[in-house]
C-alpha cells in the first residue's frame, strides 16, 4: 500500500479563521506525499464527516481554535457513528488546555496536538494512525456498493483509482449524464459546481462530482482544495464529490478517472460533472470521458478578451460567463458571441450573488 | 538602498549578513529630507516634536469575554487599574455577522469575546460608563458599521451626540481578506461598507477614528515585516482612495485613519518597520493625495506585541518576550498599545494576567527613562539603514500590488493569501529545522514546567445569551423592525450610505445577523477567492 498516497482531510469547523497552521500543515502534509483535501473555512462537524466518508478518508485532522472543542468534538464523532466510518481516525489540532485532553481521548480522538507541535511529529503520528485504520475489503466493498452504502462506495473508488479492482469486478451500466466543467484556474469552477448541484439536487436529481486538481510534481502528494468550494450544508445521499489527483502528468485527467465515472454511473447517479484542472491535456482528455464539455469564463479586463486556448472553445458545447458581478460582464458576453456564433449557448452567473444559477442548472438538465 | 524582492519567500531576510553597520550604511540619508525633528516632515523619528516627554502612549488593553455584563465589570476594573481607553474584543459569532443563536455560533457564544447581537447587549456592555469621558475601540471588521450604528443609539439614550464620542473602529475589511477571514461580503461592497462609514464619520464624528488600518492580523498570519509594512499601508491607500471617489475631501477625513501593528520579536526590524511606516505614509498622504494639513500626514499607530510568539510551555517566560516588544513598540513611537497576558496562548487572559501585561507597560513608562527623549535611536546606522530597506522592499511589493490592479485587484488574484501562506510555511520549516529558536520549545525544553491557571467560560454563557435574545425577537415591535429592515434593504440596493438605516433599525431591535443577512441579499457572500 505504500506506493499509495495516504488520503487526509483536514477541516476548519466553525466561524473560527484562524488558518495559518492548518494551512501550514496541509503543504507539509502535501510534501510528504499525502493526497491532502482541505475542508475550507466554515464547515460543520456533518459536512466535514461526510466529506471523509466520500472521500474515503484514511485520517480527520480537525482545526480547533475558538475553544469549542468539547461542543465541536462530540459532534463530529457523532456524525462519524452515524455516517458508520467508525473506522477513520479523528485527530484535533488547537488552542486544548492540558487538563481538557484526557477528555478528548475518553470521547475518542485518536490525538490532541497544542500549539508548538512540530509538523514532523503530527506527520508521524497520521502516518502510524493511516496503516492501522481496517479498510473495507474489496468484496466487502463490492457488496456494500451493490446495497448502496456510501461508505462502501467511497471505499470502492479508492480501490479502482489504485488499480486493485483489475478485471475481478466492473459496475452495472447507469443512465448517468456526464458533464465536463472546464475553464482556466480562477473562474470559480468550483462554487458554480457547489451551486449548481445544490439547484440540481433540489429538482430531486442525484448528482455525483469527480474534481480532478494537478498532484505536486515535486513530491506525488496533491492538494485536493476544490472541494471547499463546492460544499453546502447539509446535502445527504444525493450529492457526492469525490476529489482525485491527477496523478504524475500535470494537466491529464490522473488513471482511472473513466472508470471512477463509471462506477459512480452505475451506483445511480443522474448526472456526473467532471471538473478539470481546465490545462494542457485534460482539454483534449475529457472529451473522452464525458457527453457534454461545458467551458467556464470570467469577465475580462481590458480592451480586448483573451479567451482560452483555441481548442477548448471549438469542443466546448455551452458556455457560462461566471462573476458576471465584476465589471466587464457585458464585454466578455459580446466577444464570446461573435467568436463561436449562435448555435452554443451562453449563460450569465455570478455566484456570489446567487444570480443565473437556475437558468444554468436548466441548460445542463435540458 | 537594497531592492530585492521580498514577495520572493527565497529572498526574505533572516539574519542580517553584516557584521555591523557604520557611516558608509546611511550614505544616501539627508537629514532635513528623509528624518528631520521629530514632529516634522516626513515623521520618520515620530509625530509629535516632545513624543512621551509630553504625554505617554494610551495604554488600552483588549478585553471582552462571556456577557455583556462579565466584560462591562473587566472594564470597569481596568478603569479603575488606571488604564485610558477601553478596547472591545467580541466573540467569533458577532465578527462574523452572527447572531448568538444561528447555528453556525454553536459552542462559539462568549468564548473568544463578548456577545454583542442587539442593542440591548450594547447597552448592556456600556452600562455606568460615561461614553464622553472614555474612549473606546471596537475590534469589528464586516459587520463593524451595524455596531457602530449599536454604539451610537446607546451613546444618544445617554445623552451624547455622535460628535462627542471618541475611540476607534477597526472595520478594516482588506485584511480579513489577506488574512483574517472575517469577511462576508465580496471585496468590493465590503469596501463600500467601510466608506460609508468614513462618509458617515467625516460629517458627524469628528473624533471618531473610522478605520484602523491594520497590519497585525496580516503579521499574525504568517507575513514578513515587510510584507506586513507594504499590505497595510497599500491598504490605507486604497480606503483613501475609495473615499476620494466618493467625493470626500481628503483633509477631512484622513485625519481619522488610524493604524494598528504587530510588535514581532526581531527587535530592531520593527522599530525599523514602525519608521518607514510613518515616513512612506507622510509622503503618499502629502504627495500623492495631496493632504494640506500636516497632521493628515501623520501615521498615528496602535501597536500589539506579537500573540504568535507566545507559547504554551514554560509560560511565564511570555512576560519576557512582551516587555521586550513593548519596548520596541515604545522605542518606535506608537500612540497605543496593547501588551498580551502571558496565559493568551491558552485561553483568553486572567485578570491577573491581564494586570501584569498592563504593569509591564506601566513599568516602561515610570520607570526606565526611555520616555524622556523622542526617538531615541535615531541617527544609529543600523536603524537608519534598516529604515530605508523597510521603505524599499515596501515600494517594491507596492508595485506587485499596483500591477494586479491594486488591492482588490491583488485579492482577486489571490495575491496576499498566497504571500502570507509563502512566508508562513517558511517559518514553520526554520521552526522543525532549529535554525528559529524559541525557548522551552526547540531549545531549553523542560518537561515539567511551571503550570498556570486559565480561564474559562462556561457553556451557561451561550445559554443566558441566546435565551435572552429570543425573548428580545418576540417582545420587539415587530411592524417598526420589519420596516426598518426593508429600508435598509433598499438604501443597499440604491447604493445610499447605509449607516442612518442601521441606526434605526438598531434602535428597531434589528439584530447583527438580521442586518447582514438583508445586506448579503444585495451585496453577496463571498467565498474566500482564488487562493484558500
Amino acid at each position: 500500500m505504500t506506493d499509495h498516497p495516504i488520503r487526509i482531510l483536514l477541516a476548519k469547523i466553525g466561524l473560527d479563521g484562524h488558518d495559518r497552521g492548518v494551512k501550514v500543515l496541509a503543504r507539509s502534509f502535501r510534501d510528504a506525499g499525502f493526497d491532502v483535501i482541505y475542508t475550507g473555512l466554515w464547515q460543520t462537524a456533518q459536512s466535514t464527516m461526510l466529506a471523509a466518508m466520500q472521500e474515503d478518508i484514511d485520517v480527520v485532522g480537525v482545526s480547533l481554535l475558538s475553544a469549542a472543542h468539547l461542543t465541536v468534538m462530540p459532534e463530529v464523532l457523532r456524525h462519524r457513528k452515524e455516517l458508520g466510518i467508525e473506522n477513520v481516525p479523528v485527530v484535533l489540532g488547537g488552542i486544548v488546555p492540558e487538563d481538557e485532553h484526557h477528555l478528548l481521548y475518553e470521547m475518542g480522538c485518536a490525538a490532541v496536538f497544542n500549539p508548538g507541535a512540530s509538523v514532523e511529529g503530527i506527520v508521524e503520528k497520521f502516518k502510524t494512525l493511516a496503516a492501522d485504520r481496517k479498510r473495507l475489503s474489496l468484496s466487502e466493498a463490492i457488496a456494500g456498493y451493490e446495497s448502496k452504502n456510501n461508505a462502501a462506495l467511497g471505499q470502492l473508488i479508492t480501490y479502482i483509482q489504485r488499480d486493485q479492482v483489475d478485471g475481478k469486478w466492473t459496475p452495472p451500466a447507469g443512465s448517468a449524464k456526464v458533464f465536463g466543467i472546464t475553464g482556466a484556474p480562477g473562474v470559480g469552477k468550483s462554487s458554480l459546481i457547489g451551486k449548481l448541484g445544490k439547484a440540481m439536487c433540489e429538482k430531486g436529481f442525484k448528482v455525483a462530482v469527480v474534481a480532478v486538481d494537478p498532484s505536486s510534481p515535486v513530491h506525488g502528494g496533491a492538494l485536493l482544495g476544490d472541494r471547499l468550494r463546492m460544499m453546502w450544508g447539509e446535502p445527504g445521499d444525493n450529492f457526492f464529490i469525490r476529489s482525485l489527483s491527477s496523478g504524475k502528468e500535470y494537466g491529464g485527467l490522473g488513471p482511472h478517472c473513466a472508470d471512477v465515472i463509471r462506477a459512480l454511473n452505475g451506483y445511480g447517479f443522474d448526472y456526473i460533472l467532471v471538473e478539470s484542472v481546465g490545462a494542457g491535456q485534460s482539454d483534449v482528455a475529457i472529451r473522452d470521458v464525458v457527453d457534454k464539455t461545458l467551458l467556464v469564463l470570467m469577465p475580462e479586463s481590458g480592451d480586448s478578451v483573451q479567451f482560452s486556448k483555441a481548442g477548448i472553445m471549438e469542443i466546448a458545447d455551452m458556455f457560462i460567463i461566471n462573476k458576471c458581478d465584476l465589471p466587464g460582464a457585458d464585454a466578455t458576453e459580446g466577444q464570446l458571441k461573435s467568436a463561436v456564433g449562435a448555435d452554443r449557448p451562453i449563460c450569465r452567473v455570478s455566484t456570489v450573488r446567487n444570480e443565473g444559477i437556475e437558468a444554468a442548472a436548466d441548460l445542463i438538465l435540458a | 538602498m537594497a531592492t530585492k524582492p521580498i514577495s520572493d519567500p527565497q529572498a526574505a531576510p533572516v539574519a542580517n549578513d553584516k557584521p555591523f553597520y557604520g557611516p558608509q550604511d546611511v550614505a544616501g540619508i539627508d537629514y532635513a529630507r528623509d528624518l528631520a525633528n521629530p514632529g516634522e516632515f516626513p515623521f520618520t523619528r515620530g509625530i509629535h516634536p516632545e513624543m512621551y516627554r509630553q504625554r505617554t502612549w494610551t495604554m488600552r488593553q483588549f478585553a471582552g469575554f462571556g456577557s455583556a455584563e462579565d466584560t462591562n465589570e473587566r472594564f470597569k476594573y481596568l478603569l479603575g487599574q488606571g488604564q485610558t481607553g477601553l478596547s472591545t474584543a467580541f466573540d467569533l459569532p458577532t465578527l462574523m455577522g452572527r447572531d448568538s443563536d444561528d447555528p453556525l455560533s454553536l459552542g462559539e457564544v462568549g468564548k473568544c469575546g463578548v456577545a454583542v447581537s442587539s442593542l440591548d447587549d450594547m447597552r448592556r456592555l456600556f452600562d455606568g460608563i460615561a461614553l464622553d469621558q472614555v474612549s473606546t475601540s471596537m475590534t469589528i471588521n464586516a459587520p463593524a458599521a451595524i455596531l457602530l450604528a449599536f454604539y451610537i443609539a446607546v451613546a444618544e439614550e445617554k445623552g451624547v451626540s455622535p460628535d462627542k464620542l471618541r475611540g476607534t473602529l477597526q472595520n478594516d475589511i482588506l485584511k480579513e481578506f489577506h488574512a483574517q477571514n472575517e469577511y462576508v461580503f465580496p471585496p468590493r461592497p465590503s469596501v463600500k461598507l467601510v466608506t460609508d462609514t468614513i462618509e458617515y464619520g467625516t460629517h458627524h464624528m469628528p473624533q471618531w477614528n473610522t478605520v484602523s488600518i491594520s497590519g497585525y492580523h496580516i503579521r499574525e498570519a504568517g507575513a514578513s515585516a515587510a510584507q506586513e509594512l507594504a499590505f497595510t499601508l497599500a491598504d490605507g491607500m486604497s480606503y483613501v482612495e475609495h473615499a476620494l471617489e466618493r467625493g470626500l475631501d481628503v483633509d477631512e477625513f484622513s485625519k481619522r485613519l488610524s493604524f494598528f501593528f504587530d510588535v514581532h520579536n526581531d527587535f530592531f526590524e520593527e522599530i525599523a518597520k514602525i519608521r518607514a511606516a510613518r515616513r512612506i505614509w507622510a509622503k503618499v498622504m502629502r504627495d500623492k493625495y495631496g493632504a494640506k494639513l500636516e497632521r493628515n500626514w501623520w501615521m498615528r499607530c496602535h501597536a500589539q506585541t506579537a500573540g504568535v510568539t507566545l507559547t504554551e510551555q514554560q509560560p511565564t517566560n511570555n512576560v519576557v518576550r512582551v516587555a521586550y516588544q513593548a519596548l520596541a513598540a515604545v522605542l518606535a513611537g506608537v500612540q497605543s498599545l496593547h501588551t498580551n497576558s502571558m496565559d493568551e496562548t491558552l485561553a483568553l487572559p486572567t485578570e491577573s494576567a491581564v494586570k501584569l501585561a498592563l504593569r509591564t507597560q506601566q513599568i516602561i513608562a515610570c520607570e526606565t527613562s526611555v520616555t524622556s527623549v523622542a526617538d531615541p535611536l535615531g541617527g544609529s546606522w543600523f536603524i537608519e539603514n534598516k529604515t530605508n530597506e523597510m521603505e524599499a522592499e515596501a515600494n517594491a511589493i507596492f508595485r506587485e500590488i499596483d500591477d494586479l490592479g491594486g488591492v482588490i485587484g491583488a485579492i482577486e488574484h489571490g495575491y496576499f493569501r498566497r504571500s502570507i501562506a509563502d512566508s508562513a510555511i517558511k517559518q514553520s520549516l526554520a521552526f522543525d529545522s532549529g535554525e528559529a529558536e524559541v525557548v522551552g520549545v526547540n531549545k531549553y525544553v523542560e518537561k515539567d514546567y511551571e503550570r498556570i491557571d486559565v480561564l474559562k467560560i462556561g457553556a451557561d454563557v451561550e445559554k443566558q445569551q441566546v435565551a435572552r435574545l429570543q425573548q428580545l425577537k418576540r417582545d420587539r415591535d415587530a411592524k417598526r423592525h420589519q420596516q426598518s429592515l426593508e429600508a435598509l434593504r433598499k438604501a443597499a440596493a440604491d447604493d445610499a450610505n447605509v449607516m442612518p438605516f442601521l441606526i434605526d433599525a438598531a434602535k428597531a431591535d434589528a439584530t447583527v445577523g438580521e442586518m447582514m443577512e438583508v445586506m448579503a441579499s444585495v451585496f453577496g457572500r463571498y467565498d474566500g477567492g482564488p487562493e484558500w
